[in-house]
């Protein structure tokens, strides 16, 4: 058995060799990435100052490929619009759904990006893609370029993007009965939309004809749209429309509108209608 | 000694491991530097290559130059990020301004422009501004995120980011700019003119190559819009094209792609201004012109149709019908009817051109009026058959051989009664009628009028 002693020694020794034999590597040594900030300009450390430290959101108006859809056509906006189309987004929607909805309600329920894009997204069917949310988390508004304060119509445009945009982002959040919703005007519903006029689509009890897309939007579109009207402009599309029914079915989803923000967030829609209408105001005369 | 034999084979097993386990964890280097660090330093090499020009860096940006022209721009860029911009998309953006760029690292490095400049301007997709409807959504394909790919004789290669359709991405070299070019960008512009050409330079226009021996001739259209020119061989049996991109210089032109010419690519056009022509130069006398030519590129034998001893034919041309609308009348030909309008009393004015041959009365150009009567201007004609036309040659006015040209008519007349000869083209195109089109022009001046042959 001297032998077999033998081959136990060495075993042993083998074995202890072979522990250590790999334990003398280098250790990790300072990472090889280079992760030194970019420096910050006056407009970075506003957003920083006005979006991210408040409410958690990034503001990215600097290109990148990534956020985009690189088969269309697009390119970043103008350095000097970008705070005007921020300050405007802070002040009609940020702070409408904070002095309604509570002041935590936005910094919860909040895409955690806003992509500003400067140009047009032109679709092939002749529209212009003016807002995209997506996955509850980012909402790009495009043609911030044209952003125009003192222009009425401008801005209104622009606020129907986000409002709309922000009413997909509940939804994409917390879902509203698209089945219940979809019974109201079952047959309107066309991809071809874009060929239709207002006042026919309000005839057939969609608020825009946009809304005629798809149930989604059709909500979007009656939210944003009582969003961004007073209430007697709003009464005013209402009293515009000739057929009863058409006129009753847009009641009636307006109707499920206010009584999702009741019973999904506990807010007060037509007090939120007010907010908005007040600070809309606010942007236009400042 | 089975036990024994066991633990044999298991120690050459643990020794073999032994001598194998370490061999294979060094990997061959083949770069000295790891893929982040050379990653790193190809990201400051280029940060620092662009703060090496003084004056900045010129590209000529040719989006895709299958169907569009190029866009001459220049960038200054500072060590904070900012980015100075102008370039000949249009005059107003020849005034340059300042945004900002990034060098942002991906699959490799690359230079952004990341906020709006001049160089957005090729990627607006707004209807509006669309170069043609084939385009429309897609602005002039421009990008304005830039692959590296290097320097080359103190050159920076890029590549655009987005591809073409055919999967090719365009090559962008930028070249140290000089204060001239900053200067000179806008007469880039006014070089624009040059290649649209002029109403009152002759009315042919061609693309010829010279190999030293032999000419070439092709037609030349330029569309000012995408900036694009296109040329088809007119010799009888070649289908040879010479399509081009085209970029504006403060002297000429550059092209894309390179003229070849005897294996010699040509790129830069100088303008004459004597006789409009661009003319590229390379050596062993290769050269390749665009140039004017009072002569049409195809000479036809459609003037015979005048000749005496052919049956009678009438040609009119009417200012109250569809040939005013004829592209093909030209600039000096409107002129010279708004000539005979403004010499006329007030209330008359001319209504229309004819042109009667071999009739019964003779051979005249037959001109009628709103309010006034209608003259006869009795012509010979003569055969230039070298030259493949026709010369009307004077006879009298209204029949009487001694009466001068009535002084309205006297200056549109002389082109019609050109002492070079008139070109005749029968033309393929119809002008809402089945009626055939003629076009008469002037050998000697940018003149031609379009008629219907009425008979």
């Amino acid at each position: 058995m001297k032998l077999l002693n033998t081959y136990k020694k060495i075993a042993l020794f083998v074995g202890v060799l072979t522990l250590a034999a790999c334990a003398h590597e280098d250790q990790p040594s300072e990472s090889q990435l280079n992760f030194n900030q970019p420096a910050k300009t006056e407009l970075d450390k506003w957003i920083d100052a006005n979006y991210v430290a408040p409410y958690n959101i990034n503001a990215q108006y600097k290109w990148n490929q990534n956020t985009v859809d690189n088969s269309r056509y697009l390119f970043p906006p103008t350095i000097n619009k970008v705070q005007p189309a921020l300050e405007i987004v802070k002040q009609i929607w940020l702070m409408s759904y904070a002095t309604i909805g509570g002041a935590d309600f936005v910094k919860k329920i909040a895409p955690r990006e806003i992509v500003l894009v400067g140009g047009v997204n032109s679709n092939s069917n002749g529209t212009r893609t003016l807002g995209i949310a997506e996955g509850g988390q980012r909402i790009t508004l495009f043609e911030v370029d044209n952003i125009n304060k003192s222009n009425r119509a401008i801005v209104s445009e622009f606020i129907h993007t986000i409002q709309h945009e922000y009413i997909h982002i509940l939804n994409q959040t917390k879902p509203f009965d698209e089945q219940a919703w979809g019974k109201i005007t079952p047959s309107g519903y066309t991809a071809t939309w874009h060929l239709e006029t207002t006042q026919a689509s309000r005839e057939l009890g969609y608020i825009t004809s946009y809304a005629r897309s798809n149930v989604v939007e059709d909500f979007a579109e009656t939210a944003s749209i009582i969003l961004i009207s007073t209430k007697a402009e709003y009464a005013a599309i209402l009293a515009g429309i000739s057929s009863p029914k058409a006129r009753a079915d847009i009641q009636r989803k307006e109707a499920i509108v206010v009584q999702y923000f009741k019973d999904t967030f506990n807010m007060d829609f037509y007090a939120l209608r007010d907010e908005a209408e007040k600070n809309t105001t606010y942007v236009i005369n400042n | 000694m089975k036990i024994k034999n066991i633990f044999r084979y298991l120690v050459v097993a643990v020794l073999a491991v032994q001598l194998t386990s370490c061999t294979s964890t060094e990997v061959e280097q083949k770069f000295d530097k790891t893929p982040t660090e050379r990653l790193d330093a190809q990201k400051s090499e280029l940060q620092e290559a662009l703060l090496t020009s003084p004056e900045g860096w010129k590209a000529v940006y040719f989006t895709d130059d299958k169907q569009l022209g190029g866009f001459t721009h220049l960038f200054k860029f500072t060590s904070d990020g900012k980015v100075e911009m102008a370039s000949d998309f249009n005059l107003a953006s020849t005034t340059k301004s300042t945004s900002e760029y990034e060098i942002q690292l991906g699959s490799t490095v690359s230079l952004v422009f990341t906020t709006k400049n001049k160089i957005h301007l090729l990627s607006d997709s707004n209807p509006l501004t669309a170069p043609n409807a084939a385009l429309q959504g897609k602005g002039y394909l421009g990008d304005f995120q830039f692959l590296y790919y290097g320097e080359e004789n103190g050159e920076l290669i890029f590549k655009a980011n987005r591809s073409n359709g055919d999967g090719t991405s365009k090559e962008i070299r930028f070249v140290k700019a000089t204060a001239q070019d900053w200067t000179d960008l806008p007469k880039n512009i006014d070089m624009i003119a040059n290649v649209v050409g002029s109403s009152s330079r002759p009315l042919f226009r061609l693309f010829e190559t010279n190999d030293g021996t032999t000419k070439h001739q092709f037609d030349f259209a330029f569309t000012p819009k995408t900036r694009f020119s296109t040329s088809n061989s007119i010799e009888t049996g070649s289908t040879a094209v010479n399509n081009m991109g085209i970029g504006y210089t403060p002297t000429g032109i550059v092209v894309s792609p390179a003229v070849e010419v005897k294996g010699q690519k040509l790129t830069n056009f100088v303008y004459n201004a004597v006789d409009g022509s661009f003319t590229a130069t390379g050596t062993d006398g290769v050269s390749a012109v665009i140039k004017y030519s009072d002569k049409p590129l195809l000479l036809t034998d459609d003037y015979k149709i005048l000749l005496p001893g052919k049956p009678y034919a009438w040609f009119g041309f009417y200012i109250d019908d569809y040939t005013v609308d004829a592209s093909t009348n030209s600039t000096l030909f409107f002129t010279e009817l708004d000539k005979i309008n403004a010499m006329l009393p007030q209330g008359q004015e001319i209504a229309s051109v004819q042109l009667y041959l071999n009739h019964s009365l003779g051979n005249f150009i037959y001109y009628t009026f709103v309010g006034r009567a209608a003259i006869f201007h009795y012509v010979d004609v003569v055969e230039d058959a070298a030259g493949k036309k026709v010369i009307l040659k004077h006879k009298s006015w209204n029949g009487n051989a001694t009466a001068a040209a009535p002084n309205f008519l006297a200056s549109f007349d002389k082109y019609l009664t050109d002492a070079n000869g008139i070109y005749v083209k029968k033309e393929n195109f119809r002008l809402v009628y089945t009626n055939t089109v003629y076009t008469f022009t002037s050998s000697s001046s940018p003149f031609r009028m379009t008629t219907w042959k009425l008979n």
